[in-house]
């Protein structure tokens, strides 16, 4: 191996194609590597993994990987909050930045086989689900009823429209939506999102069932009651940790919580992990 | 017998020796006033070097984990962009480095070069470095009040990962021990006599006296691992020590067995990027503080919690088959609220005791 293989914290360049405005200060930005070997070699990554994005200059942050390995394009779904998002959010099309990874562990998808899948996200908490909502309509026949749980704080705030759109169509998928307050042109559910659990219609498998959550702290905390009052048990629910990172590699220290280094011990951990590791969301 | 014995007044010649053979040499040196510092050996210093004085505080990690550490060099060249890793492949030897800091570094060892990834800057600045270890035999000027190296079970003479070990029998000689390959191959220099069995048992004797001659502090970590593994220490004691600390980051600072570090893109010139690590502590605010505002670790027992949590749960002495701490007692020199190492264990152990209730087995 050359000596630019085996160092860990070497970004591969990376050529940003082209830019979407998702909702306010969120963007997803498609992107590809320079070398068409990284790109193969990147796109074995697994749902749930994450990569490290550098902005020369500026620093490295690290970013969900919001795609499927079943698609064909990779792009991040990134909001701009800090120093490092403003700056890829200033790129433009043609502009290089690094890329490395793809880290972490991922949701085991192939544990998961032949049960129901419940997803449950709140707000850009989408960005991580939408790869392994994808993934599983991809593998549609590996896995029972597939259920979407989304809501957001307005209709503005919804995130993938197309794809939204596509899930309403029902291609397998059972598909919830819901906005915290809604607006003039706004006919569908209003509140929050583990309300949806309870309507006239849903029926929330909970045996034989994964349930995934991901969305900001208030949001988790809340649906993690709901299940758990529908009868889920604290193994049966995974979620993704957030934690300021600097390495990604288990080196840096910065999101070491309990026994685990979330980037590579996670960021996917099963509630119980979660309560056991003992620290906020 | 494959232990060699060395003239002290020969030990500016093995210096010489290693110099001769490319090495930077760098060894302990006395300051201006009690202090002591690592410095690199030059014709000008080499006269002033000590066998034995106060270990100093600012480790000698920094030779495999400098302080502030130049990881890629990137510049910017007609909208694209060059990243260039910077090594460090310098021959590099401690001399006179202490048992516990032999220690400091294999357990840095376990942790940048085990497990998935291989920190290669680590790897590089490691391969080049020889360590010439030096027992602690002088209970007045090596052994310092918050010596507890026999606690942590490092010192005071280094088992093993050292490339060649001295120890001061007291009668103007050095008994020499070779850890490695590279250690054994400097016997076939002239400096070197064989030693006898005598000077074996001389070496035991001297050692079974210097483990007696460890001042007052003490460091019971058997009962303190349980109780940290187990979860079972009262908020309060967490809360007591939170409130002891200062935040300075002074412990991770001198700590030879911490490791966490944070990154920064710095610009040097027109169009030109590097991107350094920098030691960073957990005892700090903004260690977990995230872009946006949210930290998930606020409160400062949290934090202390954190600190010695990561050093003596049970989990990472067996993922690192090494306890995070060398028993050097830097921390508990340097810290302005007394939560060291060694005051720490014992406040866990003491408070923790008082509330310990395990339930008995049933039939």
């Amino acid at each position: 191996m050359s000596a630019a293989a085996d160092n860990i914290y070497l970004p591969k360049l990376a050529v940003l194609d082209r830019v979407v405005d998702e909702i306010r200060e969120v963007r997803t930005f498609f992107w590809h590597f320079e070398d068409p070997a990284e790109q193969r070699q990147f796109r074995l990554f697994r749902p749930g993994q994450f990569a490290q994005v550098s902005l020369f200059g500026t620093g490295e942050f690290p970013a969900s990987l919001p795609p499927s390995p079943t698609e064909t394009e990779t792009f991040f779904t990134v909001k701009k909050v800090g120093s490092c998002t403003a700056a890829l959010h200033a790129l433009k099309p043609g502009d290089r930045f690094g890329v490395r990874g793809p880290y972490g562990n991922g949701f085991p998808m192939d544990n998961y086989r032949d049960k129901n899948l419940v997803f449950v996200a709140g707000g850009i908490g989408l960005i991580p689900l939408r790869s392994c909502i994808i993934y599983a309509l991809a593998h549609r026949q590996h896995y029972r009823r597939i259920q979407v749980f989304y809501g957001a704080k307005s209709p503005r705030d919804l995130m993938y429209l197309a794809t939204l759109r596509d899930w309403e169509q029902g291609a397998g998928v059972e598909f919830f939506l819901t906005v915290d307050r809604g607006d003039a042109g706004w006919s569908g559910n209003v509140g929050v999102v583990g309300n949806l659990f309870k309507k006239p219609g849903v029926n929330v498998p909970v045996t034989d069932t994964v349930a995934f959550v991901c969305g900001p702290p208030v949001m988790f905390r809340f649906v993690i009651k709901d299940l758990q009052t529908l009868g889920f048990a604290d193994g049966q629910i995974v979620s993704t940790l957030e934690r300021y990172m600097k390495c990604g590699v288990g080196k840096c220290g910065h999101c070491c919580i309990g026994v685990a280094y979330v980037c590579t011990d996670g960021p996917v951990f099963t509630y119980e992990q979660i309560k056991q590791l003992g620290e906020d969301i | 017998m494959k232990a060699r014995l060395l003239p002290v007044a020969d030990v500016l010649a093995l210096v010489d020796l290693l110099r001769q053979r490319g090495y930077e040499v760098m060894a302990p040196f006395r300051g201006r006033g009690r202090d002591t510092f690592f410095d690199a050996v030059t014709d000008a210093n080499r006269d002033q070097i000590q066998l034995h004085l106060p270990n100093p505080y600012y480790p000698p990690k920094r030779y495999v984990l400098p302080h502030i550490e130049r990881l890629l060099r990137i510049h910017s060249a007609g909208g694209n962009w060059q990243i260039e890793p910077v090594y460090d492949d310098h021959k590099r030897a401690l001399f006179g480095l202490r048992s516990c800091d032999v220690a400091g570094i294999w357990h840095l060892d376990r942790f940048y070069l085990g497990r998935e990834f291989r920190d290669p800057y680590y790897a590089r600045r490691r391969r080049n470095l020889f360590l010439v270890n030096l027992v602690c035999t002088d209970p007045e000027r090596d052994i310092s009040d918050e010596c507890f190296c026999v606690c942590a079970d490092t010192g005071p003479a280094a088992r093993d990962h050292f490339d060649l070990q001295l120890m001061d029998l007291g009668d103007g000689e050095l008994l020499a021990v070779a850890g490695t390959a590279a250690g054994e191959a400097l016997f076939g220099e002239p400096l070197f006599r064989p030693a006898t069995a005598a000077h074996v048992e001389k070496r035991h004797t001297i050692l079974a006296d210097v483990r007696k001659r460890f001042k007052t502090t003490t460091s019971w970590f058997s009962a303190t691992v349980r109780y940290v593994s187990q979860g079972t220490i009262p908020d309060a004691t967490w809360e007591a020590i939170g409130n002891r600390c200062l935040e300075c980051g002074g412990c991770t600072y001198v700590c030879p067995a911490c490791t966490c570090f944070t990154v920064s893109d710095r610009p040097v010139g027109p169009g030109e990027v590097e991107r350094v690590r920098i030691w960073d502590a957990c005892a700090l605010g903004g260690f977990t503080r995230m872009a946006g505002g949210h930290n998930p670790r606020r409160a400062v027992h949290d934090r202390r919690n954190r600190r010695f949590f990561r050093k003596l749960a049970h989990y990472f002495i067996q993922r690192e088959l090494s306890v995070a701490c060398m028993g050097c007692g830097r921390c508990a020199a340097v810290c302005h609220g007394d939560v060291g190492m060694p005051s720490v264990v014992e406040m866990i152990r003491r408070e923790s005791a008082a509330v310990d209730r395990l339930e008995p087995l049933k039939p």
